[in-house]
């Protein structure tokens, strides 16, 4: 009933690089992925850069018959969730497929291919649209992929919320392991940058430079003047730590707590208060029954615009403020864009940052907003025990999760 | 870690059925079809006209003034209605203030708010070159009813959006069991939500899975599924607490199952594989035989293919009693609601629990040999229900079978 959930796997396609050893070497060097946007013209928009995904070859991971039926998320998800389950050496077969789940996070999905569809349907009818399109316009397309891709049929969903959907799975993940339902899931998320989007973030002056100043991510930074999109797909292959163990894998680490809560705002809108965020924090932390000082390392959901930023330097400080070795923060987002279902990413980071005792510096951050313990050059040989991945959504939507070194 | 137990203390929908959960009680009785010409926009140029269109509906009659409908979308709307329905049902409108942080919302979202983001894209499309009025697409995502139903209602406790497609509404009512059974929350406001849309009505027209006229369940003649849109909401409620305040109980959910096809995107499992563990799973996780179970509401949309697997898959699994069980498809009244089914028939299964009734399947006239089980095709049957099984099946190959209890019930579930 109570099993214990460890991660035994991870796997990534991001703007710093595909696959563990580039991401690691980039993102705990504080290398930063943004640059200008190659994937449409950015005449007329104020806002030119995002974190691309680059060197991406899906033929490297998936088969070709599956490359061609899938999206361009459904690839990344799909060359993420392969290279999960082989960095966990699981291999799949007759005996263990039903019990092997996929939960995943998205916040747009396939709507690029529902505006292409849709794109036919206005200009020339809807006798003229293309059924092929159909089945990667709906958001859980990656995940029926993944599960065909590798043949698992174990738990199935996608969970769709802002910037904290594939957190939301990474915890769903784990109760489903932790209650018995299921033996491994591959839990994460991911979203791609789209000209339709950009256009929409634009126009809810979410990108920077919002103020007229220079374009850049500056999480928690004085100067911060709004987002920078980005994309990338993150996915980390969740087991019981018996299963595991009897199988003779090396976890990175376990999730031992979350909390989950929400706070009322407008479902684009930022809380101003922080009870929201503090409130999941603590939920975290009585369920991994540990104290905020146990908390040595943060991953923050910072992305530099101004509400979020400050929204959650305040909730970190109400918490952790007291605490007599204050937990070294970082925002990973700094580095890899807001890729608004960055939850798989950031565990995998999470999962390395435990196992090698290493921190991610916060790129882009100069001046900070709050006395806090930021992250600003990268540290190995930093002893971190309990880290804490702090999901905060707008909309107001809030996931802490805690994870654990191995003893 | 002890798990509470977890009833349904308010009921709410929308539907092409019924404007209410008391309404839908009668109209399932009555086998009432809601499936008729689609006026939500204009279906001249599609290959069918006609679906389950909640007709002339407007939100701001149905809501109390201090509900606003500001920004809401279609789908967010009948959401926001169905949800303060099931609030009223339960005695928690207002929301005690004592009760904000251990309420949540777990919905499970469709198109979401596509009906008014699609009408601004097209615009932009036929307007040459004018830039689109993106204000529409502050409520685009399905999870923008969640946020304005918690935001409204100033809610703190754990909120979600599941999007499994025709599955989500399902999903979304057997995660927030668990999260009430865990103690994430004391209760939960959840459900699904679907709006009729342009582009979800061609999708489907394009893949040639809809019936011209209305959808046949298990009818040899059956040509497809009839869109429906609506919501379906419940309040899920932790045991102690809605016995002491004395609150009524439609039922206990008692378990769920999910699984994958993996498979084929929009095909089922020919084998109806994936179905069947998604009902196993239910059974199992509320530690229930096979032999209990009194009444399946079906997937049923009425697709050649859905109807004769699921027939399949629940043959598999009940064996020869499988001839004995009730099944029937209340989307051959509502049509398929897509996001919103598997929680408007979360709400028929516990009216049909409650109120100690069958719901029939309409528009099945010719028997077709590959479907043989008992449809409860001659109309609405009384029946002293105790174990209702309800399946959803979507595309991707998600599906998710949902397991109620009556209660009081003796006998049933982990003690």
């Amino acid at each position: 009933m109570n099993r214990r959930v460890v991660i035994t796997g991870v796997g990534m396609v991001t703007p710093l690089g595909v696959g563990k050893a580039p991401f690691m070497e980039q993102l705990f060097g504080g290398v930063c992925g943004i640059s200008p946007i190659s994937l449409f013209d950015t005449t007329g928009f104020t806002s030119k850069s995002a974190a691309e995904v680059v060197g991406f070859s899906p033929k490297d991971f998936i088969r070709p018959a599956s490359i061609r039926r899938m999206d361009r998320l459904s690839q990344m998800i799909a060359a993420a969730a392969r290279m999960a389950l082989d960095d966990a050496d699981l291999a799949i077969g007759p005996h263990n497929r039903d019990q092997v789940g996929v939960m995943l996070g998205t916040c747009f999905g396939g709507t690029d291919v529902a505006a292409q569809f849709g794109k036919v349907l206005f200009r020339e009818g809807p006798r003229r649209v293309n059924p092929i399109l159909v089945p990667n316009t709906v958001m859980n397309a990656p995940a029926g992929h993944v599960a065909i891709e590798l043949g698992v049929r174990g738990v199935n969903t996608t969970v769709n919320h802002h910037e904290v959907g594939a957190e939301t799975a990474l915890t769903y993940a784990a109760a489903q392991i932790m209650r018995g339902r299921v033996d491994a899931v591959l839990a994460g998320g991911g979203d791609i940058v789209s000209e339709f989007f950009f256009n929409v973030m634009s126009h809810f002056k979410t990108l920077s430079p919002q103020n007229g100043g220079d374009e850049g991510l500056r999480p928690f930074d004085v100067h911060g003047n709004g987002t920078v999109v980005g994309e990338g797909a993150g996915i980390v292959c969740l087991e019981s730590l018996e299963g595991a163990l009897a199988r003779g894998a090396s976890p990175y680490c376990e999730i031992v707590g979350w909390g989950l809560s929400s706070a009322p705002t407008v479902p684009n809108g930022w809380p101003t208060e922080p009870t929201g965020p503090v409130l999941a924090i603590h939920c975290a932390l009585a369920a991994a029954g540990i104290t905020p000082g146990d908390i040595d390392y943060i991953c923050a959901s910072a992305n530099g615009g101004p509400r979020l930023d400050r929204l959650e330097a305040e909730a970190l400080r109400q918490v952790f403020s007291a605490t007599e070795q204050r937990p070294r923060i970082t925002a990973l987002k700094g580095a890899l864009g807001e890729s608004l279902s960055s939850g798989g990413m950031r565990a995998a980071a999470m999962a390395l940052s435990l196992r090698h005792q290493s921190v991610a510096p916060i790129a882009g951050l100069v001046e900070s907003i709050a006395k806090l313990n930021f992250a600003c050059a990268p540290e190995t040989q930093v002893p971190i025990r309990y880290g804490l991945i702090n999901g905060i959504s707008s909309g107001g939507t809030f996931v802490a999760v805690i994870f654990k070194k191995l003893a | 870690m002890e798990l509470k137990r977890v009833v349904v203390t308010g009921l709410g929908t929308v539907n092409s059925a019924a404007r209410s959960a008391s309404l839908f009680h009668s109209a399932l009785r009555a086998g009432h079809c809601g499936i008729g010409p689609v006026s939500v926009f204009d279906a001249t140029d599609f290959r069918t006209q006609t679906g389950g269109e909640v007709q002339g509906f407007n939100a701001r009659p149905l809501l109390p003034r201090s509900i606003s409908t500001k920004r809401l979308s279609r789908s967010d709307a009948m959401a926001m209605v169905a949800a303060i329905e099931a609030l009223s049902d339960a005695g928690f409108f207002p929301v005690p203030d004592h009760l904000r942080p251990d309420m949540g919302v777990v919905i499970g979202g469709g198109a979401g708010g596509m009906l008014e983001c699609e009408a601004v894209y097209r615009d932009y499309l036929q307007g040459a070159g004018k830039r689109p009025a993106y204000s529409a697409f502050s409520s685009f995502g399905c999870s923008a009813s969640a946020d304005h139903i918690a935001g409204q209602l100033q809610l703190m406790g754990p909120k979600t959006t599941f999007m499994t497609a025709c599955s989500s509404g399902a999903t979304a009512i057997g995660y927030a069991r668990d999260l009430v059974q865990t103690g994430a929350a004391t209760a939960i406001i959840c459900g699904g939500t679907e709006p009729l849309c342009r582009i979800t009505y061609s999708a489907f027209n394009s893949l040639q899975a809809v019936d011209p006229q209305y959808c046949k369940p298990f009818d040899k003649n059956r040509q497809g599924l009839s869109l429906g849109e609506g919501a379906g909401m419940m309040i899920l409620e932790e045991l102690g607490h809605a016995r002491q305040r004395g609150a009524r109980i439609y039922g206990e959910i008692l378990g769920y199952g999910v699984s994958c096809d993996a498979h084929h995107m929009t095909s089922p499992d020919p084998e109806g594989g994936g179905a069947v563990l998604a009902m196993a799973r239910a059974l199992q996780d509320a530690g229930v035989s096979p032999d209990a179970v009194d009444y399946i509401n079906a997937h049923g949309t009425g697709t050649p293919a859905n109807d004769k697997i699921e027939t399949k898959a629940i043959k598999h699994l009940f064996g020869e009693r499988a001839y004995r069980i009730p099944v029937s498809s209340s989307k051959s009244m509502t049509g398929h609601t897509l996001g919103a089914a598997g929680a408007i028939e979360g709400v028929v299964s516990l009216l049909a629990l409650y109120h100690g009734f069958i719901p029939p399947t309409i528009h099945c006239e010719i028997p077709d040999p590959e479907c043989d089980l008992d449809y409860v095709t001659e109309g609405a049957r009384d029946a002293n229900l105790k174990i209702v099984l309800s399946n959803s099946f979507a595309f991707g190959g998600n599906n998710t079978s949902l397991l109620f209890g009556k209660f009081p019930q003796q006998g049933v579930g982990h003690e």
